[in-house]
């Protein structure tokens, strides 16, 4: 067996001895160095962008603006945002000079010049240095003078969809790119059937991805003349694209290969240096390397999306829930990024994994000058099941009534019809992660750590919250993984060599795809070699993304090997196969009921929180936290754990530490030292992982998808714990000791 | 990062001329997690790096029953905790050498450092104030001494004159029920700067039932560290009651006069100056 085993990392060694070579790491002969000129404003008209006196400098090798970009525009989902900025063509300087003039857009840009002129928010790119060391490009960067009229800036959702507010991109009238409608039953008739309903608003805030490497790639022609990108991303064949389409390039012409990654959770998903290095090296047909510091790495990539709600839920007085009506609006920033799926997931798992016969939800994400937001681990999940999950232990707490108790009466089981008014995919077990978890807390309570801040006013408490969330592409967004498995030997395989483009972005794919190759050749694992992360060498896998890469690369692998087995028994040599595997179809929501079929299968969660809260300070300390994971089938249990604690701090930074502020659609938190994320003492002294293996009847070998279930429901657990001890509900994330303390007093003094 | 002299001179004499003839331009180096950070931001500029880790006066530490403490000014934290007989005289001392940072940067952080860099969030000083703590500088005008509390005068601005150097920190020995302990609190469980602050010693009679007298020291709540006389004052003389440590907290709490910045609102450190001392001064009686 090469599954069901903790086998080490395959990268375990490499990256620890520091063999293992990251994007920053990699240098040719000959490199130029390159440095982004960033807007640093959130909305002004660029007049002019005059790069001479950069130009001039000794070593400068070339200036890039929005001119130099054959189809100047990128974006995953639509393209929206400017790779560079080209300065508003109707203007000539106060001298009566006309600087740049730009060209006349390429017929093959989608969106014409409709976005050109402006920036659009602080972490715009507006021009490219390229120069023979990075102290020179350092320095040329300031010499470029940029004639800016700042334009009034909009940083707040509610702002932004107020009637006659300026409008942020042209695309997007009314500040809107996209909202969705969901209707089940009739919610007005099943509020008024309730007894009991609990209603509030809620608030979460941004959350930095704050992966180990900042970007950085190597942008140069391969021994084909490809241009070639070495970089850190999470999907090579979008990138690849997303290159070809703004250097107007075919796809044969662009090569993207992912070495060691640092870390990823979507915040690597979008357009950051890839386009860019690609531009450079192709331009000037030489290699170009770029790093960028943590502080342009918080500013040059896309956050978590802060999300505004406002939720009612009815029961009976038994807790069977009745009702359910949840208005919600995400913070977009200027460009669509992912932010129209991410709204999706939020508004499919707004009420939670319950069977509620009568749900409204109308949500909406809004553009503004704030930074871009997208992907991030749960991809609008945790924010829907903040609040989903918050009022549940609201209404827990009105009925009297055991919060597992209600969630186990409500739960959804197979055959359930969800928001989507369709049956929930078969092997839904969000009742059997739910009693896991309930059963771990109550076999195993001496495991309740000490106490932490030993203090007379400290309270200890406990909190409860499941949750849901696709594994895969939704919404009839086209999703298949490729694969190619190729034996080598003569009587017998002595190797096989596997292809595949899945990233490794640290979670342990690489290692997964190993074992699964091994398990479906019977082969010992020493005899699988992985070739990955190079479009020149292997197909499409779609992303590592949406808890997919395991569950969607384990089939590809098992596919082409199979076919490949078939081969060798037909005596070819080296018998080799390819095999795309497609799952059962998805489709978009009805956009007045939200009826769909919107995703193939789904991921669940439960988890229990134990934290002590200084009263006085405010400050809250997870004890322990336990948490059950369906993953259908562990392919490396070592993995799922590390999935599980990765998961769990993460999820803890964005409730209570990582306030991520921005002010006037300014950055005030772009160093590590004023974001604060959980250093190795803030995690739990405890955090349990009870490992479920329900098969999923999708899955290869009964596989789900797991690596962001643990995340999802860490905030209202935690919340719930918090109430717990101290009487107090917050609405609002991250629960700084200081709105905590807020909350507090507010309680003291009208008590 | 602008580049620069580096310079490691082996003698007091030697870092004076140093100083003397660079002005300016010169930036003593001890443990650098302050100034290396700050000039590879460019948030700080210097021609010449002047090394005072190999000048023996600023490598001393000796601590006697008799003559106290001594502390040379390029000593790391981590040797100062590593020493059991410093832990066990000044423990309240040891609260803020021990915070700084973590373990790697307490290899190479000095008081020296944390004096010299002047932030009015620096855990060290208000210990070092509470503990009568007094800096020997050395310079072209010859030596002298300056109380710790008269250090810093401002947000990255200390009383050196130019061409003066800190050469170490001078502690008395701890006179007979004396009690010290210092606090901070920050989001986190490390690696953080001061939201606020608290360090207070006392010395309590033989009884252990009255104060005989208090300092009270406060961090990130001024733009310097911040001697509370009103507070230490207030606690003199008092009884050992949890009136007195309230009372005394409260007017810690009004002697703060914080900003409001990304770490915590004006309000917040107020409220937790109060918390903070109050705590300290528990500790500290109880330690007495
Ligand atoms: C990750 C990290 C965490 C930190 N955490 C904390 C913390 O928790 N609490 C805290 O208070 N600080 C913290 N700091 C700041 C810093 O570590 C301390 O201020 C430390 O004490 C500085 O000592 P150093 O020897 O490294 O000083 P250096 O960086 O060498 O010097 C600091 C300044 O003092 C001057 N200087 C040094 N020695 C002398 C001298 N003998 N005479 C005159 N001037 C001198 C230097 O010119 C410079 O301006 C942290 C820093 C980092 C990087």
């Amino acid at each position: 067996m090469a599954i069901g085993i903790s086998l080490p990392r395959i990268d375990a060694r490499p990256k620890v001895t520091g063999e293992a070579l990251y994007p920053g790491d990699i240098n040719l002969p000959g490199q130029a160095y390159a440095k982004v000129l960033w807007s640093k404003r959130p909305h002004a008209r660029v007049r002019a962008i005059d790069t001479r006196a950069a130009q001039a400098m000794p070593g400068v090798l070339a200036i890039f603006t929005g001119d130099d970009v054959p189809v100047n525009e990128y974006g995953l989902i639509t393209f929206d945002a400017p790779v560079l900025i080209r300065p508003d063509v109707t203007y000539q300087t106060r001298d009566g000079e006309q600087h740049r003039s730009a060209s006349v857009p390429n017929p093959k840009s989608q969106n014409a010049k409709s976005f050109d002129g402006v920036v659009r928010h602080v972490g715009e790119k507006v021009a490219l240095v390229v120069a023979e060391t990075e102290q020179i490009a350092a320095h040329a960067r300031e010499l470029i003078r940029v004639e800016y009229e700042d334009l009034p800036a909009i940083t707040s959702m509610h702002e932004a969809i107020q009637p006659g507010a300026l409008q942020v991109h042209p695309h997007y009238p009314g500040n809107v790119i996209k909202h969705y409608r969901v209707r089940k039953g009739d919610v007005q008739a099943g509020f008024a059937q309730a007894d009991v309903v609990v209603e509030d608003t809620y608030f979460t805030g941004a959350q930095e991805h704050a992966y180990l490497q900042p970007e950085a790639g190597l942008g140069y022609l391969d021994e084909q003349g490809r241009v070639t990108v070495i970089v850190a991303g999470q999907w090579t064949h979008e990138d690849q694209q997303q290159i070809a389409h703004a250097l107007d390039l075919p796809l044969d012409q662009v090569r993207v290969i992912y070495p060691a990654i640092g870390g990823a959770f979507g915040g690597r998903e979008d357009m950051s240096v890839q386009i860019i290095l690609a531009l450079a090296a192709w331009k000037l047909r030489r290699p170009v390397k770029i790093i960028w510091s943590r502080e342009e790495s918080i500013i040059g990539h896309h956050k978590r999306h802060p999300m505004w709600f406002h939720a009612r839920l009815g029961a009976k007085r038994d807790g069977t829930l009745v009702a359910a009506q949840v208005r919600l609006m995400s913070d977009a920033g200027p460009y669509a990024y992912t932010s129209a799926k991410v709204l999706g997931n939020a508004t499919v798992m707004a009420v939670g994994p319950y069977d509620i016969p009568n749900v409204a939800i109308d949500s909406q994400t809004v553009v503004t000058n704030n930074l871009p937001t997208g992907a991030f681990r749960g991809f609008g999940a945790p924010q829907s099941l903040f609040v989903a999950e918050t009022q549940m232990n609201k209404l827990a707490a009105a009925l009297k009534m055991d919060p597992v108790e209600l969630r186990l009466k409500n739960a959804l089981r197979d055959g359930s019809l969800t928001v989507n008014n369709t049956p929930i995919p078969p092997g839904c077990t969000i009742a059997e992660v739910i009693q896991q978890c309930a059963a771990r807390i109550q076999s195993n309570p001496a495991s309740n750590p000490k106490s932490k801040i030993q203090n007379p006013k400290s309270r200890v408490g406990r909190g409860f919250a499941c949750g849901h969330k696709n594994v895969g592409f939704s919404f009839g967004a086209p999703e298949s993984c490729e694969a190619t498995v190729e034996l080598h030997g003569h009587t017998e395989i002595e190797r096989a060599v596997v292809y595949h483009a899945g990233a490794d972005c640290g979670q342990g794919a690489h290692t997964v795809f190993v074992q699964v190759a091994a398990q479906a050749l019977r082969l010992p694992v020493e005899k699988i070699e992985l070739v990955a992360s190079d479009t020149a060498s292997s197909g499409n896998s779609g992303s590592a993304s949406a808890s997919r890469m395991t569950f969607m690369a384990s089939h590809a692998i098992f596919g082409a090997a199979h076919a490949a087995l078939e081969k060798w028994q037909d005596e070819e040599r080296p018998a080799r196969a390819h095999y795309i595997y497609r799952p059962p179809p998805t489709s978009a929501m009805h956009p007045d009921t939200g009826a769909a079929d919107p995703n193939i299968t789904y991921g669940y969660v439960a988890q229990s929180a134990e934290v002590e809260v200084d009263t006085e300070t405010g400050q809250v300390r997870v004890l322990r936290l336990v948490c059950a994971d369906d993953v259908g089938k562990a392919i490396n249990p070592q993995q799922v754990v590390g999935q599980i604690e990765g998961g769990v701090v993460m999820g803890l930074g964005w409730t209570a530490l990582e306030n991520f502020v921005q002010r006037d659609g300014h950055v005030l938190t772009e160093h590590l030292s004023t974001y604060l994320i959980p250093s190795v003492m803030d995690i739990p002294d405890v955090v349990e992982s009870v490992v479920v293996e329900n098969p999923d009847p999708h899955g290869a070998m009964g596989i789900r998808g797991m690596a962001e279930m643990p995340l999802l429901v860490v905030a209202p657990a935690v919340v719930a714990a918090i109430h717990d001890a101290t009487g107090v509900w917050v609405n609002q994330l991250p629960v700084t000791p200081e709105r905590l303390l807020d909350a507090l007093e507010r309680v003291n003094t009208t008590q | 990062m602008q580049p620069f002299t580096y310079a490691a001179p082996t003698s007091l004499a030697e870092t004076i001329t140093l100083l003397g003839q660079n002005g300016e331009q010169a930036r003593v180096l001890a443990g650098g997690t302050d100034l290396l950070v700050q000039l590879k931001e460019n948030r700080r500029q210097a021609a010449l790096v002047i090394d005072v880790k190999r000048i023996p006066e600023l490598n001393v530490l000796s601590y006697s029953v008799r003559d106290g403490l001594r502390i040379g000014a390029a000593v790391s934290c981590q040797r100062i905790c590593a020493e059991p007989a410093i832990r066990q005289a000044y423990p309240g001392l040891i609260d803020a050498v021990a915070l700084i940072g973590g373990a790697q940067i307490q290899g190479r952080a000095s008081l020296g450092g944390n004096l010299g860099n002047a932030s009015p969030a620096a855990d060290s000083i208000p210990a070092l104030i509470v503990h009568h703590a007094v800096c020997e500088v050395a310079g072209p005008a010859g030596p002298r001494d300056i109380p710790a509390e008269a250090f810093c005068v401002g947000p990255g601005k200390n009383a050196l004159q130019p061409g003066e150097l800190l050469v170490s920190i001078r502690i008395p020995p701890p006179p007979p029920r004396f009690g010290a302990a210092y606090l901070r609190f920050i989001p986190r469980n490390e690696m953080d700067i001061a939201v606020t602050g608290a360090g207070v010693s006392v010395v309590l009679n033989e009884a252990g039932d009255t104060i005989l007298s208090a300092r009270v020291a406060l961090g990130a709540v001024a733009p310097t560290p911040l001697l509370a006389q009103e507070a230490g004052a207030a606690l003199a003389g008092q009884p050992v009651t949890p009136d007195v440590i309230e009372q005394a907290a409260r007017i810690a709490q009004r002697a703060a006069q914080p900003i409001t910045d990304m770490r915590g609102t004006a309000a917040q450190r107020k409220h937790l100056a109060y918390v903070l001392t109050r705590r300290a001064l528990e500790q500290a009686i109880a330690r007495a």
